[in-house]
């Protein structure tokens, strides 16, 4: 529980940081997204139930700091984030026997995927509101430069993530024998 | 699947429900005590983003200096720091002075703001300030700088607000264009392709003949932004099948904003 309470903390931290790391001009201003790298992670290391926690409290907080309110119209609704988060992260913990046998390449590439896949969502959701769908190299970037970066970022998070889960002796690395 | 994983299913499923049932209003409420709740991190987090940034700055002009200066003694570079450190407040005092003597030429009542973040997300344009409701504060109140528009307010919390920017593809502003009898709404892009955004004035009428620089102001029409204020120059126009758009440069830099004012009402 040290551990999902750590995860819970770097969640809030590193949403909080987003707001704060510039975007990368060089890349089609590209954003770093680093929340979703720590969701995924604990979607292949927790539960379900402490999954599905961390996977509403990650969308709860997306849609609370970025959903746009104007005047009586809301883009994407609040829930709609979680919903992804949850449907990504379900993915991702289907795929949690591949992690244990040690094949965390699987994770870290669906990590940079699943990235891509929230901000496509997003994108397709507003299109849908705003009632026209606009495709070019820009939009595609867009998308898919913060897959890429969360794809550089993962091994490295979770890397240090998994020394923490270590350190905190959080049981699922004693879970291995379970899939052997 | 264990029992304990269906009871958690159903109860991710009820609040999912829950918060899908939100509707605007409760929504704006919600984000509002999200943000409040969240504000001392977020001012925390401005307050070392500019240290970090006036160190980074401050090491520059020392390379430079360094570079300039190779022969120069310690204690002549330590003078020419300390000059710098001046020249850093000195900046800082102009930039306040010039935004003192805005607010009291204005014919606005204007409340100062300074920007905390800035959008963390890619699809909107959007910036938080740390004024609130207990600054007289409300939703869809205009945000301007000396410069000219920034963008309205639209959650605001008790002491901090989000502004959705001019830039954004859903703040649309009712313009004219200076010289003409041209009217139109200014919008920005979905998607920002350089740093510095694009407006595009549409709904033009296509016998509109509009030179690069005529400048392009609000017109007062919607009732959230008051007639006058500068929201950029005109870069291109170009006549499409049905009407013409002209793509506009941004009155304010937008991508380096510090302080704003909030347009409470009318002095």
């Amino acid at each position: 529980m040290i551990f999902f309470a750590l995860l819970l903390f770097f969640v809030l931290i590193a949403q909080v940081a987003e707001f704060f790391l510039p975007v990368l001009p060089w890349f089609y201003n590209a954003h770093i997204y680093i929340v979703p790298v720590i969701v995924f992670y604990g979607a292949v290391v927790l539960p379900l139930p402490l999954m599905l926690a961390l996977s509403m409290y990650a969308g709860i907080l997306l849609d609370a700091l970025t959903v746009q309110v104007i005047d009586s119209k809301v883009e994407i609704s609040l829930g709609w984030s979680i919903l992804l988060y949850v449907v990504l992260a379900g993915i991702m913990h289907g795929l949690r026997p591949l992690y244990i046998r040690g094949r965390r390449e699987v994770h870290v590439i669906m990590t940079g995927i699943c990235t891509s896949l929230i901000i496509l969502a997003q994108y397709l959701m507003i299109s849908f509101r705003r009632g026209s769908i606009l495709f070019n190299k820009q939009i595609w970037w867009q998308i898919g430069g913060p897959g890429l970066v969360a794809l550089i970022l993962a091994p490295v998070l979770f890397l240090f993530l998994h020394w923490l889960a270590r350190l905190t002796g959080f049981p699922h690395l004693q879970a291995r024998s379970r899939f052997e | 699947m264990s029992r304990t994983s269906i009871i958690a299913l159903l109860i991710f499923g009820a609040i999912l429900g829950y918060f899908l049932s939100f509707g605007p209003e409760k929504t704006r409420k919600f984000q509002a005590s999200v943000y409040q709740l969240l504000a001392p991190f977020l001012s925390s987090g401005s307050g070392i983003k500019k240290q970090i940034t006036s160190v980074r700055s401050g090491l520059k002009s020392l390379d430079e200096l360094e570079r300039e200066n190779a022969t120069l003694r310690v204690d002549n570079r330590q003078l020419r720091a300390t000059n710098q450190a001046l020249r850093d407040v000195e900046r800082e005092v102009n930039r306040l002075r010039h935004a003192l003597n805005y607010r009291e030429r204005s014919f606005f009542k204007l409340v100062p703001a300074v920007v905390v973040t800035r959008d963390s997300s890619t699809w909107w344009r959007t910036i938080t300030i740390n004024r609130g409701k207990e600054d007289g504060i409300e939703g869809d109140m205009p945000v301007v700088t000396d410069e000219g528009l920034v963008g309205k307010t639209t959650t605001v919390s008790a002491n901090i607000s989000i502004v959705i920017l001019v830039s954004d593809e859903n703040c649309r502003v009712a313009c004219s264009v200076e010289g003409t009898r041209e009217q139109g709404i200014v919008s920005g892009e979905r998607v920002a392709t350089a740093v510095t955004p694009r407006l595009n004035l549409n709904f033009l009428s296509k016998q509109a003949d509009l030179h690069p620089g005529q400048k392009v102001y609000t017109t007062g029409v919607g009732g959230v932004f008051p007639s006058g204020l500068l929201v950029g120059a005109v870069k291109s126009f170009h006549v499409r099948e049905l009407d013409a758009q002209a793509e506009l440069t941004p009155a304010v830099d937008l991508s380096h904003l510090e302080d704003v004012f909030v347009v409470t009402g009318q002095k």
